[in-house]
């Protein structure tokens, strides 16, 4: 080890940490997914990851890339020691290209820190998951990721443009380049987004960026239960409107925001869903307007927001709701399993009544929201987690949901990923047969499967 | 390890805290942001070993407490911070700067372990009343470095009545945010106030403000001069300047007991105000805080560096509540113009 360490830090100088305190603090993401590196590299620039994946290949040693550790999914904890490779450091935003529509930056970018250099040039890059404050765009690519605003702006895949990408052995290339289309070949972009740090480290990124809409307004509609909100959405989407978000946020979830701020104006119960539209003054006016008259015959009340201040109070909340559930009970922490399965839109209120009647029956508390207008259930559950038979049903909980998404024929991750919470579904979610080809994407590669090994469910028989 | 588990368990580890926590945008490791020294405070209570990259990791915390303002779940970090550290001090697992720090103050009184007249800065012992309604507590800081700031302070409150304690002693602030047993120090200064008749308290350190406010009696009426101004600053006989400053403000003052609006009415009272770049709430920490300074010196002072980038331009003077934040700010690049509030007023009397 001493040996390894020696020549880790010839590659990367003081980046490389072997301290036991260090390997703890990268042992897991957001996951309950744990496991111990033997070490931790910072690398600053591609030619380091470059040098230090051909060092890895030729000693078979296992690495696992890392953004800021925000994910779900277990995504970038090392089941195999090794090295965990902390790309939070690589974070300049190398180009920003208003002209060509498009940005350049680093993997180490956070999300919101893009958004704030983009915004005085009347830009952005609209992908935006609740953890856009903290979150990379390395990790985002990593794992698809997407947010409250995928329902109009799709999720992160539409907006790679290029990747530059460090192979298992060493190699680098890049998997596209400036032009907004190409039909040179397999898209390669396509394939590392998503790909969860198993095809390679992707140490650069050319992204497409949207310009700001001039004007945006949020509906507020309060409906008797998830099914009729789920008829009010697609009535909206029928009669022409495709909103900019399009949120569900059940009772418990409505407690949960007002205990984070007890000054949110929002129904008192139901089921409510936030409706935000956007583009110019005139046409955000009359979509507002329109949703608020197709919901209120189905809506026990419905309401334009009054204020940009009473929207973001509203929006910032709705982001971190998902982790400020012991605000309602200390006693009981969130626990992130079970927590992103996605149905088709139709099915999104079977898919809430299914998770009510397995958490009622489990006796698991539970608060439900999330991007209904893509389909996409984030389902908390919350536990003591000094109580093992809490534990138990916990678990119980999570399979029963995650197998309930698929039976409507759905997804058991729309956004987190798979890494290894959600391995053990990859045969059923994708076909043995399709998993057999994402197996010979992975050794044609990653020969050695040194890279994120464990994770994807490619590893199992 | 005696640490509260459901406390650490109530993090769900989704690195907002990550985001904002002053120390890890100079450091970039996970150990040195609030999530890292959660898991390791975990890791503790499970049985890991308290080596020296542990101490480290909890002990470069400043306590500015940004991640609790921000943690979604609730949890309060610098609590935890402060109990694993009393915790390790309890099993005499301490570092050195740690224990230099406290033999200074159990050995003299004061953090410094300077053996002088914590006094000398009082040339009119006169003014030492034996009885009085309230007392200004001088905290080490200003006693022994900035002790101009002192006598201007002092003059201010003698206008109101206050005396001083007649052996101050430091009030407990350091060894309590690096984890040692302050009693001592409290059951003193409470002595020597309560001798003097006085309900009120008042402190121009925010360091001994909350500790004064937080670990002393809840019979104590404590006041920051920020307060104590804000409410008289119309009886004191003031000419406007003409200048232009800023407002740091002092984590132990803002975020830990939300005192915000007083210090910008006081200043707003005599010259204009243009706040920083991010204030209030939002304030980021000048990296002296919990030990930090003490121990680590050079992290203390990249962060007071980065503070000083949020300074907006044309302002004259960057007032604040706090001499550990002045001493930080000065050293960082920032000399003269970093001054206390008192100071300003004091400057604005006819």
């Amino acid at each position: 080890m001493k040996d390894i360490l020696n020549d880790l830090k010839e590659i990367v100088g003081c980046r490389v940490s072997a301290s036991l305190a260090e390997r703890c603090c990268y042992a897991s993401d957001a996951s309950l997914v744990e496991g111990l590196p033997d070490f931790v590299v910072r690398p600053e620039n591609t030619q380091a990851v470059s040098r230090l994946l051909r060092f890895c290949s030729e000693h078979k040693i296992p690495v696992v890339p890392r953004g800021a550790g925000t994910g779900l999914a277990g995504g970038a904890s090392p089941l195999q020691g090794g090295i965990v490779l902390d790309m939070s450091g690589m974070n300049r935003i190398m180009e920003i290209d208003i002209e060509n529509l498009q940005v350049m930056v680093e993997p180490g970018v956070v999300q919101e820190k893009l958004n704030q250099a983009l915004k005085p040039y009347g830009f952005f890059f609209p992908p935006d998951p609740g953890s856009s404050a903290m979150c990379t765009i390395g990790g985002m690519i990593a794992y698809n990721s997407s947010g409250m605003r995928c329902v109009k702006y799709g999720t992160v895949r539409n907006y790679v443009l290029d990747l530059e990408v460090v192979l298992a052995d060493g190699r680098v290339i890049h998997t596209g380049s400036k032009v907004l289309k190409s039909s040179a070949g397999y898209d390669l972009t396509r394939l590392f987004v998503g790909s969860e740090g198993t095809l390679g480290v992707i140490t650069r990124a050319g992204l497409k960026i949207q310009s700001l809409p001039e004007s945006r307004k949020l509906v507020l509609a309060s409906f008797e239960d998830a099914e009729t909100a789920g008829q009010a959405v697609i009535k909206i989407f029928s009669a022409g409107i495709t909103p900019s978000a399009c949120e569900i946020l059940d009772k418990t979830t409505l407690q949960v925001l007002k205990r984070c701020d007890s000054n949110l104006a929002l129904p008192n119960d139901g089921d409510v869903i936030l409706f935000e539209v956007d583009g110019t003054k005139n046409s955000t006016a009359e979509a507002a307007l329109k949703i608020a008259e197709i919901c209120g015959p189905l809506s026990k009340s419905v309401r334009v927001a009054s204020s940009q201040p009473e929207m973001d109070a509203i929006w910032a909340a709705r982001r971190l709701v998902g982790a400020a559930i012991s605000r309602l009970d200390p006693a009981r922490t969130r626990i992130y399993v079970g927590e992103d399965v996605g149905v088709p839109i139709k099915q999104i209120p079977a898919l809430i009544k299914r998770v009510s009647q397995i958490t009622a029956k489990l006796d698991l508390p539970a608060m439900k929201y999330g991007h209904i207008g893509d389909g996409n259930l984030h389902v908390a559950l919350f536990i003591d987690v000094m109580n093992e038979d809490q534990w138990e049903r916990l678990r119980l909980a999570a399979d029963r949901i995650h197998r309930a998404a698929m039976e409507l024929g759905g997804t058991v991750s729309s956004e987190h990923g798979i890494g290894l919470a959600r391995a053990q579904y990859m045969p059923e979610q994708v076909g043995e047969e399709a998993l057999q080809v994402m197996r010979s994407i992975k050794r044609a590669l990653d020969p050695l499967g040194i890279l994120n090994p464990g994770k994807l469910g490619l590893e199992m028989k | 390890m005696n640490l509260d588990l459901k406390e650490i368990n109530r993090c769900v580890r989704c690195g907002t805290c990550r985001s904002v926590c002053p120390v890890f945008e100079e450091s970039g490791w996970e150990s040195a942001n609030t999530r890292g020294r959660i898991l390791l405070t975990r890791g503790l209570a499970r049985g890991l070993k308290a080596d020296s990259e542990v101490l480290d990791s909890l002990n470069t915390c400043t306590t500015c407490g940004i991640c609790t303002d921000n943690c979604p779940a609730g949890v309060n970090p610098p609590q935890l911070i402060e109990a694993a550290r009393r915790d390790l001090v309890g099993q005499g697992i301490v570092t050195r700067e740690q224990a230099a720090l406290s033999r200074n103050i159990f050995e003299s009184g004061n953090t410094f372990g300077d053996p002088g007249d914590r006094l000398a800065w009082l040339r009119d012992r006169s003014l030492l009343r034996e009885k009085a309604d309230c007392v200004y507590f001088v905290g080490c800081m200003n006693s022994y470095r900035r002790s101009d700031t002192a006598a201007r302070t002092f003059a201010l409150l003698s206008r109101f009545g206050a005396t001083l304690l007649p052996a101050e002693q430091c009030c407990g602030s350091p060894l309590v945010r690096t984890g040692f047993d302050a009693h001592r120090f409290v059951d003193e200064n409470l002595r020597q106030i309560k001798g003097t008749g006085a309900n009120t308290v008042i402190t121009g350190c925010a360091g001994c403000y909350t500790t004064l406010k937080n670990n002393y009696s809840a019979d104590l009426e404590v006041l920051s001069i920020p307060e104590f101004l804000a409410e008289h600053i119309f009886e004191l006989d003031l000419e406007p300047l003409d200048i232009t400053v800023t407002y740091h403000d002092p984590c132990h003052l803002g975020r830990h007991n939300k005192i915000y609006e007083q210090p910008r009415r006081v200043i707003e009272a005599v010259c204009n105000l243009k706040e920083m770049k991010a204030s209030g709430k939002d304030a980021r920490c000048c990296g002296g805080g919990g030990g930090v300074r003490s121990g680590y010196k050079d992290l203390s002072l990249r962060m007071a560096k980065r503070r000083l980038q949020d300074v907006p331009e044309g302002v004259d003077y960057i007032v604040t509540s706090c001499p550990l934040c002045i001493r930080n700010l000065s050293d960082a690049g920032a000399g003269e113009k970093a001054i206390d509030l008192a100071d300003l007023v004091a400057s604005a009397i006819r």
